[in-house]
């Protein structure tokens, strides 16, 4: 009787180190099959018809796959994994993990690699450093100005102008005419400030971002303009400051019902929209230059698949062979059939939906532009920093130059 | 052997053989005395066994993390001293979620609490569906509060479009009125919607202890003269105070960890007008990989908390040893 708790305790240790064993199995199972561990940000039911693609192709090597929704839930997921030793042999880098991924490193150079040829060169760059490049990034995503082009044929335009200064004088024909004329969600960096602060970079060498974080320029210096041109649309009465109080979702739906004619947006829109509109005429357009600069986008290139520098070699060579499916014409054809990126290998045209076509072509040049991912360090209190200090300003609480000060503070203390 | 007790001598001798009973059995100097003990003191090993898991050894494990860089990537650290605690003391963000967050502890301390004992008061009286209005008052309490905050936002939305502008132009011919895009206002919706959300769950709690209330005091009461309003002051409140000490003590200790709603409700905005010292210790932590620096706030937090928490259970239990 008195032996019950030692055989229990005895019993349970045993089930512990079978279930341990089971978690850190070898490198190859019974079957001589390679098996590697994959944390997806890409839903399952998006991902598993790449994963049933790449098993057919690929019988020899087993992709244990979990899944993980983004971005903070993801991160933190990874993060966690990372820290206890137990990160996958294949997972995600995206702009809030990039800087500790890299710095850590926890990932594999994959530059060289044949399976980056076909990708292109801003994706590489956006998860590489120094020459290395540590993410692949088969697809990027936009955002523009999506408009409602029956509201906007009511004052006489059928498209968005090109320049800031005429883009106003159109908000205010709009506004005259009973027509809410733009909404745009701050909850986030505002794609128009983004957009504006990439075009102004995108000439610049060294970069803008370069040029802040090596200490040799400053947010107020390169930031300000923009943000004065930004809170025009404040002071001048064409976007009501409650935009302080509203999200993407609220933005999309007012747009999606006809209450606005003009709203920041990103492909994500397009199928909500259609579905709460069929009949909704719309298109997307770039954002209006300022400073002479042509219409620019803000955008970025898609999270990247890492590999873990901590896995075996073997796993690391399955990885890879894991990698090289997922930027095949074939591999990129049944993930962009899921998810309707916007792929950027060189191999596959993806079909892209009528609206968002005007942007597509920017899209897979690259000329995009994010802050938080081309900032080099800090990106997240930046950001954070950035977006509470822009409420303000649209409050009339502070003033643009005040906005850019406090970000220059913020990087000077992180 | 209570019964025996109080049948062989009254009960003020009951009680001190009992009190003499326990000072033996304390003061030792038996074998059997000392096993008692033992037996006592081992029902205690499995909360002490949790509260040193799950609280000691995590507080000093985010006491040593606060005097480090740790990224939350790597389990290598730098020793920085007190830098992360400098950090904090110096920075905007920081001491405007330190106000919101304090703001709406009291605030919606003290508002519940005004508003809960009223409400149990009513509740305890016998009316046609009164447990149906229960239930209608305390459904509030079992969804989320990040749930009821993404609802709220709709209702509450600046848009001329969003639920509640909608009505009040309606109705009154008023709006839009920017519930979530002014300061102020946007610290009103919070605390409104916490109370909203928390106000039925004390009326029960209050309830509870209004059952336990004899009717006697309110009959001698009403035989004395006694209006309702001099009945509610002085019995119905007194005898609440026990409550009223466990209430506020939930209510405050909530109020400051407070997250889901503000977070869910207005992401900590306008600017940092609702910003919230747990939301400063998520996104410093986990959004951005400076776990030394939320573990600072972190440090700073509990001790604010537990100071806050004990002078209000010192003037509680005052103002409960002054009415009881």
């Amino acid at each position: 009787m008195k032996r019950r708790p030692l055989i229990i305790a005895t019993a349970m240790a045993a089930a512990m180190a079978l279930t341990l064993s089971a978690c850190g199995s070898g490198d190859g199972d019974d079957s001589g099959k390679t098996t590697i561990t994959f944390l997806s940000w890409t839903g399952e039911a998006q991902m598993t018809p790449v994963l049933d693609a790449f098993a057919t192709a690929h019988p020899e090597i087993k992709v244990e796959t979990s899944y993980s929704p983004p971005v903070a839930e993801y991160i933190q997921a990874l993060q966690t994994r990372v820290l206890s030793g137990t990160a996958p042999d294949v997972f995600l880098i995206a702009a809030e993990n990039k800087t500790n991924l890299i710095d850590g490193g926890h990932v594999v150079d994959l530059a060289g690699e044949p399976f980056l040829d076909n990708v292109a060169e801003f994706n590489q760059e956006t998860y590489g450093r120094d020459g290395a490049v540590y993410g692949l990034s088969v697809s990027s995503w936009a955002a523009g100005y999506a408009y409602n082009k029956d509201l906007l044929a009511e004052v006489g335009y059928d498209a968005i102008p090109e320049t800031w200064d005429e883009f106003l004088e159109m908000c205010t024909k709009l506004k005259d005419a009973g027509i809410t004329p733009f909404l745009e969600s701050v909850d986030q960096m505002p794609t128009t400030i983004s957009s504006w602060v990439g075009a102004q970079g995108a000439s610049m060498s060294p970069t803008l971002d370069d040029q802040i974080f090596s200490g040799a320029s400053t947010f107020e210096e390169q930031w300000t303009p923009a943000l004065t041109e930004y809170n025009r649309v404040f002071t001048e009465g064409i976007m009501s400051k409650d935009v302080v109080g509203l999200d993407g979702d609220m933005v999309r739906d007012e747009f999606a019902n006809g209450r606005v004619a003009i709203i920041n947006a990103g492909p994500w829109i397009i199928a909500p929209v259609r579905e709460a509109a069929p009949d909704l005429n719309f298109a997307y357009s770039a954002i209006p230059g300022i400073d002479g600069n042509a219409p620019f986008l803000a955008g970025a290139a898609s999270p990247g698949y890492a590999i873990n520098s901590k896995s075996s070699e073997a796993k690391q060579a399955a990885a890879k062979t894991f990698l090289t499916f997922l930027s095949s014409p074939e591999g990129v054809k049944v993930y962009q059939a899921q998810t309707n990126d916007v792929t950027v290998t060189s191999d596959f045209d993806p079909p892209v939906d009528e609206a968002f076509a005007p942007l597509a072509g920017a899209i897979r040049a690259g000329d995009l532009y994010l802050p938080m991912i081309s900032w080099q360090r800090s990106e997240d209190i930046l950001n954070v920093e950035a977006v509470a200090q822009i409420q303000r300003m649209i409050q009339g609480q502070i003033t643009p130059a005040e906005v850019a000060k406090a970000m220059d503070s913020k990087l000077a203390a992180s | 052997m209570t019964a025996l007790l109080n049948r062989r001598s009254p009960a003020g001798d009951a009680e001190k053989i009992g009190g003499r009973s326990t000072r033996r059995g304390i003061g030792g100097g038996t074998a059997g005395g000392w096993k008692q003990i033992t037996v006592n003191q081992a029902f205690l090993l499995p909360a002490i066994v949790v509260f040193v898991f799950l609280f000691v050894i995590p507080l000093g494990q985010t006491f040593y993390w606060s005097l480090t860089d740790f990224t939350g990537y790597s389990p290598e650290t730098n020793f920085i001293g007190l830098h992360n605690y400098k950090v904090i003391l110096t920075d905007p963000s920081m001491l405007a979620g330190l106000s919101f967050t304090l703001l709406f502890g009291v605030g919606t301390t003290i508002i519940i609490t005004a508003l809960a004992i009223p409400l149990a008061v009513q509740l305890n009286k016998a009316f046609f569906g009164r447990n149906f209005v229960r239930s209608l008052w305390f459904f509030p309490a079992i969804p989320s509060m990040a749930i009821l905050g993404l609802v709220w936002r709709y209702i509450l939305s600046p848009l001329e479009s969003g639920v509640l502008n909608s009505v009040l132009k309606t109705v009154f011919g008023i709006g839009p009125i920017g519930w979530l895009s002014v300061d102020n206002l946007a610290k009103l919706s919070v605390i409104v919607v916490g109370v909203w959300g928390a106000v039925g769950w004390h009326a029960v709690l209050y309830t509870a202890y209004l059952q336990s209330i004899p009717d006697d005091y309110y009959e001698v009461a009403k035989i004395d003269g006694a209006s309702p309003r001099q009945q509610f002051f002085a019995i119905t409140l007194p005898l609440l105070t026990p409550a009223m000490v466990i209430s506020t003590f939930l209510l405050m200790t909530g109020g400051l960890k407070v997250f889901d709603l503000p977070y869910t409700l207005t992401n900590g905005g306008p600017g940092f007008s609702t910003y919230t010292i747990t939301q400063s210790i998520v996104v410093s932590g986990v959004g951005q990989g400076r776990y030394g620096l939320a573990s600072a706030l972190a440090v700073l937090f509990t001790l604010a908390v537990g100071l806050l928490a004990f002078g209000q259970l010192r003037l509680t239990k005052t103002i409960e040893r002054r009415f009881t």
